[in-house]
């Protein structure tokens, strides 16, 4: 790497001194030269100090925080708060009469969180750094004793910086034509078991009973021969597997945390985005896995949602009391919309009872029936019903009731309201056959 | 909602402003009418009519590379030093190959279009982009005060009017980009630098992305990521507001809510929402906070009928005068400690530094991926 002007300058200065004085111990001498630089530099440095402060600078604001010899000042240091707003906080620590404040002290009140810097251990080679010492020459106050309701951070908070993590960027609207590259059909045994398998994991709960069957069915064979590692700490991962048969163990760092068997699974974080593998996985048997890649669950995953949501969409659009809304209002419906299952026989919507919500049928059967009439019809996936609760307080006309399993989405009159305003004017105001002369 | 659209009216190029400042002179229902329309989709953005091209304008010749001042998964951001004016800036540098191997193309060009259009007081600043055969090059301001995080971690957590003040500015920095439909998606302490002044500086536009209706791609930072997003729903600008609510946790507490020791793990608390709020946050910020963390959607604060303003109007938010806030005219609560005009690097955290290879122009298999820069 090229150095920069101001090392280079810093050198020559240097090389200036060796020539002028030529000394016989070079190493002593380069030592007293710079710590020689260092005291003028910190020297100069110390006289702008009041002026600084008194702009709101402050140069020193641990002591020794500028002190290129310290290494440990950053994480053993107070930051001394403004406030720009009223304080109404219960556990902020204002500053008392018993402060040793220098009159210098540009800030409107003082907020000491840094609760924990005494704790921490003080560089024995910087006795500058001692908290404790009411002669460090500090501008600032220090840490008061811990309040009794701050409870410390927890130990397993990760607190150091997090990195961003993507998936690849797919347009689930062109996946029609896409076919998965393993699919192949299991026996009814194995689909059970291998339901079971995957059942208790988030990615795959909330999958309807068509797209867990297709994603079972994508699951690629793999036979692994006892010794193979299978995933290596680091690596990046594409793959999640489920042990069919055979024993595997893990390892991290070198040493291992733990083994399983037939029926578990792990390298699921895969499915999600590339990132690098926690944990290497070693078979300690002759193993038959199953093995899924990222992009074939991801493609079912969006394909499906994507499907739902022009189902939403053009379902919404053709309900009439909805009609005039924008797009945008409808996608934020389509947002909103929540998900719901009957069983057979489940009442949906009663006759008589006071409606709060709309329903868009997903998939099922549901019947529709009166008191006085009996049977009146029979609505299907892509119907709706439910929707004039929006409009009105009156009570439900007819009973729903579902006759098969049934998935609706559904929307209340409050969602609706607080998303869109009240459903009465928003759907009266985009309403294009509303006179305008109101 | 009114003030909204005059606060951005000073951020634009002269041309849209003496044209909406005409609009602006007009009655109020005018303006009503206006932000409903740009709310509504019905017209293009403002920002659509802006120029992003910057091809050509600065080549490495013009910078004196200087130390590291942050690593991420493509390549990293050094401190660089103007040949011409002698000023300090930022230069983000990222590994072609790097980010076709993570298929982050498409981010990428994203990231470079959305900081070109953007002109906000809270965001930064790019000033042009150029490459090599191998990298890739973004010109920026150096916001000399360090990232908040690193003021963060080392005070442990923020007093909740130091917190409200950085959510406040971070607040006005989404409208802005929502307000132009850009999602920014990456909302976390690590993103946001402080100015000399102490005014944060939203960085980092990898995820941004000009979105007018919903979209797919898992991203963010797993401590942060949205519910929807992980359910692998179609989602839009509401998952700011989400990580709005997990960044104001996480600068009162010192932690966020649903961390754990695997992104599995923590993906499934933020499944389930079970949110504890630490008996110190005061009861107007558990209001809040309730109200941006939560998975439905007709009740997360932002989302809803009144937009941002139900935010900027929430209690929490009562001292907070927007437009002062919006013009800097509001004292920072911390100032960070800047030996001026010198490219001060002192808050910023070390960073081993590796031999460069920039500036080498020769064959390169990606040419056809990243004309814009």
């Amino acid at each position: 790497m090229a150095i920069t002007s101001d090392q280079k300058n810093e050198i020559d200065l240097f090389h200036k001194q060796v020539e002028i004085e030529n000394p016989s111990d070079i190493i002593q001498f380069g030592a007293n030269y710079f710590n020689r630089r260092l005291e003028l530099q910190r020297g100069f440095i110390k006289k702008q100090e009041n002026f600084a402060l008194s702009k709101g600078i402050s140069l020193f604001p641990n002591d020794m925080a500028q002190d290129p010899m310290s290494t440990t000042h950053r994480s053993s240091s107070a930051v001394n708060f403004k406030s720009p707003f009223v304080d109404q906080d219960p556990h902020s620590i204002h500053s008392g009469p018993h402060s040793n404040n220098s009159s210098s002290e540009p800030f409107k009140s003082n907020f000491n969180v840094t609760t924990e810097s005494k704790k921490r251990i003080n560089s024995p080679m910087d006795p500058s750094q001692s908290n404790d010492d009411p002669s460090a020459g500090s501008n600032f106050k220090r840490s008061s004793p811990h309040p009794s309701n701050l409870s410390p951070i927890p130990v397993h908070f990760n607190a150091e910086r997090r990195t961003s993590v993507s998936g690849e960027t797919l347009q689930p609207g062109n996946f029609d034509d896409w076919t998965p590259e393993h699919y192949k059909e299991k026996s009814e045994e194995q689909l059970k078991r291998l339901e079971k398998s995957i059942g208790k994991n988030f990615l795959f709960n909330k999958l309807d009973h068509d797209n867990k069957r297709l994603v079972i069915n994508c699951l690629e064979e793999k036979h692994v021969p006892k010794e193979t590692v299978i995933i290596k700490q680091g690596d990046q991962g594409d793959y999640f597997y489920i042990v069919e048969d055979g024993n595997v163990e893990f390892i991290v760092n070198d040493a291992k945390v733990s083994s399983s068997g037939s029926g578990s699974s792990f390298g699921e974080l895969a499915l999600m985005y590339n990132s690098p593998r926690a944990a290497t996985v070693i078979a300690t048997s002759d193993c038959i896995l199953w093995a899924l890649d990222r992009l074939t669950f991801r493609k079912i995953l969006l394909g499906s949602s994507f499907k739902k949501r022009v189902l939403y969409d053009d379902l919404l659009k053709s309900i009439p009391v909805l009609k005039s809304l924008t797009t945008y209002e409808r996608a934020k419906l389509a947002d909103a919309l929540d998900t719901k299952y009957y069983e057979p026989d489940q009442v949906i919507i009663k006759e008589g009872d006071v409606g709060e919500n709309f329903y868009l049928i997903e998939y099922g059967e549901c019947q529709v029936t009166r008191e006085d009439k009996g049977l009146l019809t029979t609505l299907h996936k892509g119907d709706y019903f439910g929707e004039v609760a929006l409009l009105n307080d009156l009570p439900r006309q007819a009973t729903v009731t579902a006759s098969k399993k049934t998935k609706v989405a559904t929307l209340g009159k409050s969602g609706f309201q607080r998303l869109l305003g009240p459903a009465v004017e928003v759907l009266k105001l985009n309403d294009p056959t509303r006179s305008s002369r109101e | 909602m009114m003030e909204t659209h005059a606060q951005y009216v000073d951020y634009l190029p002269t041309k849209e402003k003496q044209e909406t400042s005409q609009e602006l002179e007009d009655t109020a229902q005018q303006q009503q009418i206006l932000y409903q329309k740009a709310m509504n989709q019905e017209q293009p953005s403002v920002l659509q009519q802006r120029s992003t091209v910057s091809k050509g304008k600065y080549t490495l010749n013009d910078f004196q590379i200087m130390r590291t001042l942050g690593t991420g998964s493509f390549g990293r951001v050094h401190l660089v030093r103007s040949v011409h004016n002698g000023r300090y800036y930022a230069i983000k540098v990222l590994k072609k190959q790097q980010i076709v191997k993570m298929k982050q193309i498409e981010h990428t060009n994203d990231e470079r279009r959305m900081l070109k259009l953007v002109e906000h007081p809270f965001l930064i600043r790019m000033w042009g982009t150029f490459q090599d055969s191998n990298n890739l090059f973004m010109v920026m301001d150096y916001i000399e005060g360090g990232e908040l995080f690193s003021l963060l971690r080392k005070s442990q957590r923020f007093p909740n009017p130091v917190a409200k003040f950085y959510a406040a500015e971070v607040v006005l920095a989404l409208e802005y980009l929502h307000f132009n439909n850009i999602i920014y998606r990456d909302l976390k302490p690590e993103n946001i630098l402080l100015d000399r002044n102490g005014h944060i500086k939203i960085t980092d536009f990898g995820f941004a992305k000009e979105v007018t209706t919903v979209t797919w791609t898992l991203c963010g930072t797993p401590d942060y990521i949205a519910p929807e997003v992980i359910a692998t729903k179609p989602y839009n600008k509401s998952v700011d507001w989400w990580s709005l609510g997990i960044l104001i946790y996480e600068m009162l507490a010192g932690y966020t809510p649903f961390y754990d020791t695997t992104p599995m793990k923590t993906y499934e608390k933020i499944l389930h929402g079970r949110v504890t709020y630490p008996s110190f946050f005061n009861s107007d910020v558990v209001d809040l906070l309730s109200k941006l963390i939560t998975a439905d959607l007709t009740r997360r604060i932002g989302n809803l009928q009144n937009g941002t303003q139900e935010i900027k109007s929430h209690p929490w938010f009562s001292e907070v005068v927007w437009e002062k806030l919006l013009s800097k005219d509001i004292e920072t609560p911390y100032e960070p400690p800047i030996v001026s005009g010198v490219g001060d690097t002192s808050l910023f955290d070390q960073y081993p530094e590796e031999r460069l290879n920039y500036g080498i122009h020769g064959e390169d298999p990606y040419e056809a991926l990243f004309t814009d820069f």
